[in-house]
């Protein structure tokens, strides 16, 4: 199995103070991490290979940062890495960077590619069945259920409400990983080890065949025009006072409700 | 006249919600836009949807075909690209489900129109389409904008209104021939594992979040859960963890609630959880973070670590309750 | 001069933060503390994924890498928690003795199995009547045809009720004079001794401390670590490292109460203003920050420069040491004040932080014995 992971660094935003600035926000007090949904995915081809045997190529399109991501990736069992930078990708949407890793993964002999089903920062959730098309290949997102035979994947998608819809298709294909579909482990120092010694190619757009018009926002076909907080539309009312006289407030109101 | 391509979501025997939700939105975006509202309907045997849709559009443009009875989103893609070339649609809404997901960035990809996901807002500006996301979180709301004079938007559930159906829009079929397609295949549905506890119909339901920490914790929360006499249920990283059973999933990728009373403990109140508990009576939200969004959701709140609170409120409870 | 970490370095800190983030859990680490309980699970799986021991040879069973990296994993495990950090830290208690000084057949049967997370071993050194001073040992070790027979009464032993094997410093040459210069290094097993809990202390309480007592212990001859009578020496050089481990925590302990403390501050309001907002709380914050800076320059610096060649300074690693466990001990101390009346209360962890940093200043050398070492560095012989 050759199996293709894409990874993609974002900012941990869900505990901090977020600060808009201009068309982005401010990003330096804040910590980042793999996207969590590329987190399982690598986790699944890592599982995958040790199952299948094979060969992982982790993949992302970032600056020098995302190094650290595809390093955490090779950590966990990944075999090689590629990096895609450019100046021009800046302010690319996800179909821009769908296009860009299709032009770097329609060179690999490919049997799988696995991506997170969306990212935690722009949440759009294109790149993999976007990647697919561009590649010419089946696809199937928000998989919480994986399992290849016979150059075949089975899916289990996770529909709305409780549901999952089961489906098959050849290979290769791209799967977009929704969480909970493993339990992705820590990278060990065995792995930090390993993974100093694998080697991380970069690549330009131009190695791609992309000028640096297919990119950026002169290559995208949206373009984020102003940023806003969202606005408060119900505000609830916060009971002060130490967990005992908070508590007791609240208990008194459950009664006076007649939730009690 | 322009029109706007509103995509039916239907699964199981039933129209989806969203596509009210959608042609709701595409109602007010016609008026902006000049346009007329087409709900097209791709399934098998489903003129009672149609008729349905027809209240709340303009044309329902039917391509009813055994291969189309179940979702699948290479024979969809094929049907839709053929109706979009030849309609030439101003926008296309489509729901950002699982359904959705599925489909419309492959759609876009092979129509080459811009494609905006998961909005939550939709503008038009001299002539220009505009839309609103969320990014980071849900902590910033970011207006987009579209290049050309055609669109694909993918629409968050329960962002827009139902609006009330009191058109009696013209049903028209279609016949688009589909040719085998030899990739995908849909094999079934699969019902998550019923557990012992139905979460939809408890009265109280205490949800807890990530912040729980530990599945150690859960027995606490649960006492209080007991001297409530109500249910516990979660969010979905408790079940990515698997803390809890997929059954105790509040969410849009769990169940929908409406309790007498939610209590939500450590949860940040992602849209996809509220999505699944806004309509409870009452709200009530326990968070460290003064910031957490549960709070615009909930009516009232409790800014302190739920380990803090949770003991000694069912010490309360259990004296009010005598 | 380079500042930075490598890139391996890095993600060796990320690596140690995101299981000790995963793994810690606040309630049990309460549980630890107030029970006096030893967190054996998450040892082994920390063994497992190779924190514990990094600075031993791979064909040992570590990652070959050194003192900085070791320095990196302790410092973010004290960080998540000073409670259950320090017991991921402290498994391989003694064994650098065993690395640097002990045979083939000795390193290979017991590293592995410590760095694995399996096996725990003691530092086996201080006595009732000399403290830190390890000038003099009464505790006897004498050969009787291929054994050695141990006497002799051994306290304050970190992982004392809890190790599989330790190493020993014992008097083998009792008219040695200066006596120091008839001490050798032992590795005894745990049936060789008696084990006593020293009883409640005031932090670190997940740790095991106890005394041992040996009466008439044999072990086989070939269990002498080194040279004999060179034992004295090979300790000296042991603390000289361990020290650094110590200040490790120490850092990890400062940065622990700094963290909770800076969440603390952004959130409690008084009289309707953040309490960072008031400029006291400021001035405590540059001062938390700056003292946690200069402690982390100092650790890093005598990692590295022990690193460099196994280069020994004791003057670096005593200051490192004794100005980490200040800070640790200073910064926990104004975190409780920060949060007042919560501070006190265990549900806040600050107070355990400060019990946890306390004890920084008295093992491995007390502040006091660092401070010797500085000055006769410094000053010479006076």
């Amino acid at each position: 199995m050759e199996i293709v992971v894409c990874v993609k660094r974002v900012p941990d935003t869900s505990e901090a103070d977020v600060v808009i600035t201009g068309k982005d926000i401010k990003k330096d007090d804040l910590a980042f991490e793999i996207n969590e949904w590329d987190n399982y995915a690598v986790e699944e081809a890592v599982q995958i290979k040790e199952k299948l045997g094979g060969n992982i190529t982790v993949i992302s399109v970032g600056d020098e940062e995302a190094k650290e991501v595809i390093r955490r990736g090779l950590a966990m069992g990944g075999d090689t890495g590629i990096r895609i930078d450019h100046p021009a990708l800046a302010g690319s949407d996800s179909m821009a960077i769908a296009k860009t890793l299709a032009a770097a993964i329609k060179d690999i002999d490919y049997d799988l590619v696995l991506t997170g089903a969306q990212a935690g920062d722009l949440g759009a959730g294109i790149v993999p069945v976007a990647l697919a098309e561009m590649l010419g290949v089946p696809h199937a997102t928000l998989a919480v259920g994986l399992d290849i035979e016979d150059g075949k994947a089975k899916v289990k998608r996770e529909l709305e409400g409780g549901l999952m819809e089961v489906l098959e298709m050849d290979l290769p294909a791209v799967v977009g990983v929704q969480t909970g579909i493993n339990e992705p482990r820590y990278v060990s120092i065995m792995g930090i080890r390993k993974a100093s010694k694998k080697e991380i190619k970069l690549l330009d757009i131009s190695d791609l065949g992309l000028l640096p018009k297919d990119v950026g926002e002169e290559g995208s076909l949206t373009v984020i025009e102003e940023l806003s907080v969202p606005p408060v539309t119900k505000v609830a009312e916060i009971l002060e006072g130490d967990p005992a006289e908070a508590a007791s407030k609240l208990a008194e109101i459950m009664k006076e409700k007649g939730v009690l | 006249m322009a029109e706007i391509f509103v995509l039916a979501e239907h699964r199981e025997g039933e129209l989806r919600e969203i596509t009210f939700e959608m042609l709701g939105a595409a109602k007010y975006l016609g008026k902006d836009m000049g346009a007329t509202v087409t709900a097209v309907l791709l399934g098998h045997d489903v003129d009672t949807y149609a008729e349905k849709l027809g209240s709340y559009a303009d044309t329902v443009l039917v391509v009813d075909d055994p291969k189309l009875d179940y979702f699948n989103a290479e024979i969809y893609q094929k049907v839709l690209s053929k109706l979009i070339s030849d309609k030439n649609p101003v926008v296309t809404l489509i729901g950002h489900t699982a359904f959705g997901m599925d489909l419309a960035p492959a759609l876009a990809v092979e129509l080459g129109l811009p494609l905006a996901t998961d909005c939550i807002g939709l503008e038009v500006d001299g002539g220009k389409l505009f839309v609103t996301r969320q990014i980071y979180s849900g902590k910033v709301n970011a207006k987009v904008s579209l290049k050309g004079d055609q669109y694909m938007v993918t629409i968050r559930s329960a962002a827009f209104p139902v609006e009330e159906g009191t058109l009696s829009g013209e049903i028209v079929k279609e016949a688009v021939a589909i040719e085998d397609v030899p990739y995908r295949k849909f094999i079934g549905y699969e019902e998550a594992p019923a557990g012992e506890v139905d979460i939809t119909q408890a009265d109280y339901i205490i949800g807890i979040g990530r912040a729980i920490g530990d599945p150690e914790n859960i027995p606490m929360v649960e006492e209080l859960a007991e001297a409530l006499g109500g249910v516990l249920a979660c969010s979905r990283p408790v079940v990515d963890k698997n803390w809890l059973p997929k059954d105790r999933q509040v969410g849009s990728s769990g169940k929908i609630v409406k309790p007498k009373l939610y209590l939500a403990l450590g949860i940040s109140g992602a849209f996809q959880h509220v999505a699944g508990m806004k309509d409870s009576g009452l709200i009530v939200a326990i968070n460290k973070d003064p910031k957490a969004p549960i709070f615009n959701v909930a009516d009232y709140g409790i800014v302190n670590d739920l380990f803090k609170i949770v003991p000694v409120l069912k010490e309360k409870i259990t004296e009010l309750k005598g | 001069m380079d500042f930075e970490l490598n890139e391996e370095q890095k993600d060796i800190a990320n690596a140690a933060r995101e299981f000790a983030q995963g793994e810690f859990d606040k309630d049990y680490a309460m549980e630890c503390d107030q029970e006096h309980k030893f967190p054996r699970e998450l040892v082994k799986k920390a063994g497992q994924l190779g924190f514990i021991g990094v600075h031993y040879e791979e064909e040992y069973g570590g990652a070959g890498l050194g003192a900085l990296e070791n320095t990196l994993i302790v410092e973010e495990m004290c960080r998540v928690d000073s409670t259950l950090g320090i017991c991921m830290a402290l498994p391989d208690f003694g064994c650098e003795i065993i690395k640097w000084c002990g045979t083939e057949e000795q390193k290979k049967k017991y590293l592995p199995k410590v760095c694995s997370g399996e096996w725990i071993s003691a530092g086996i050194f201080t006595e009732p009547d000399h403290g830190s001073d390890i000038t003099e040992m009464s505790t006897t070790a004498v050969k009787d045809g291929d054994e050695w027979v141990i006497n002799g009464t051994k306290t304050f032993i970190t992982n004392g009720e809890i190790a599989d094997f330790g190493v020993i410093l014992v008097q083998t040459d009792p008219d040695a004079n200066p006596k120091y210069r008839g001490m050798s290094t032992i590795i005894v097993e745990k049936d060789c001794w008696e084990a006593a809990d020293v009883g409640p202390k005031m932090g670190i309480r997940s740790t095991s401390t106890a005394e041992l007592s040996f009466s008439d212990a044999r072990v086989p001859l070939e269990n002498l670590i080194g040279v004999e009578n060179k034992g004295f020496y090979q300790v000296l050089e042991f603390f000289d490292e361990s020290r650094i481990e110590i200040a490790a925590q120490a850092l990890g302990t400062a940065e622990a109460a700094y963290d909770r403390v800076m969440d603390y501050i952004k959130q409690r309001e008084l009289h309707g203003r953040k309490l960072a907002s008031f400029q006291i709380t400021q001035h405590k914050i540059a001062d938390m920050a700056t003292k946690i800076e200069a402690a982390k320059l100092l650790v890093y610096k005598s990692a590295w420069n022990y690193d460099k060649e196994r280069k020994i300074d004791p003057v670096l690693t005593s200051m490192a040491k004794w100005f980490a466990a200040r800070t640790a001990v200073e910064v926990a101390d104004e975190a409780i004040q920060l949060f007042g009346g919560y501070g006190y209360i265990t549900d806040y962890e600050v107070e355990r932080i400060y019990r946890d940093a306390k004890i920084c200043e008295i093992y491995e050398g007390t502040r006091e014995v660092q401070k010797n070492t500085i000055a006769s560095g410094v000053i010479g012989k006076f």
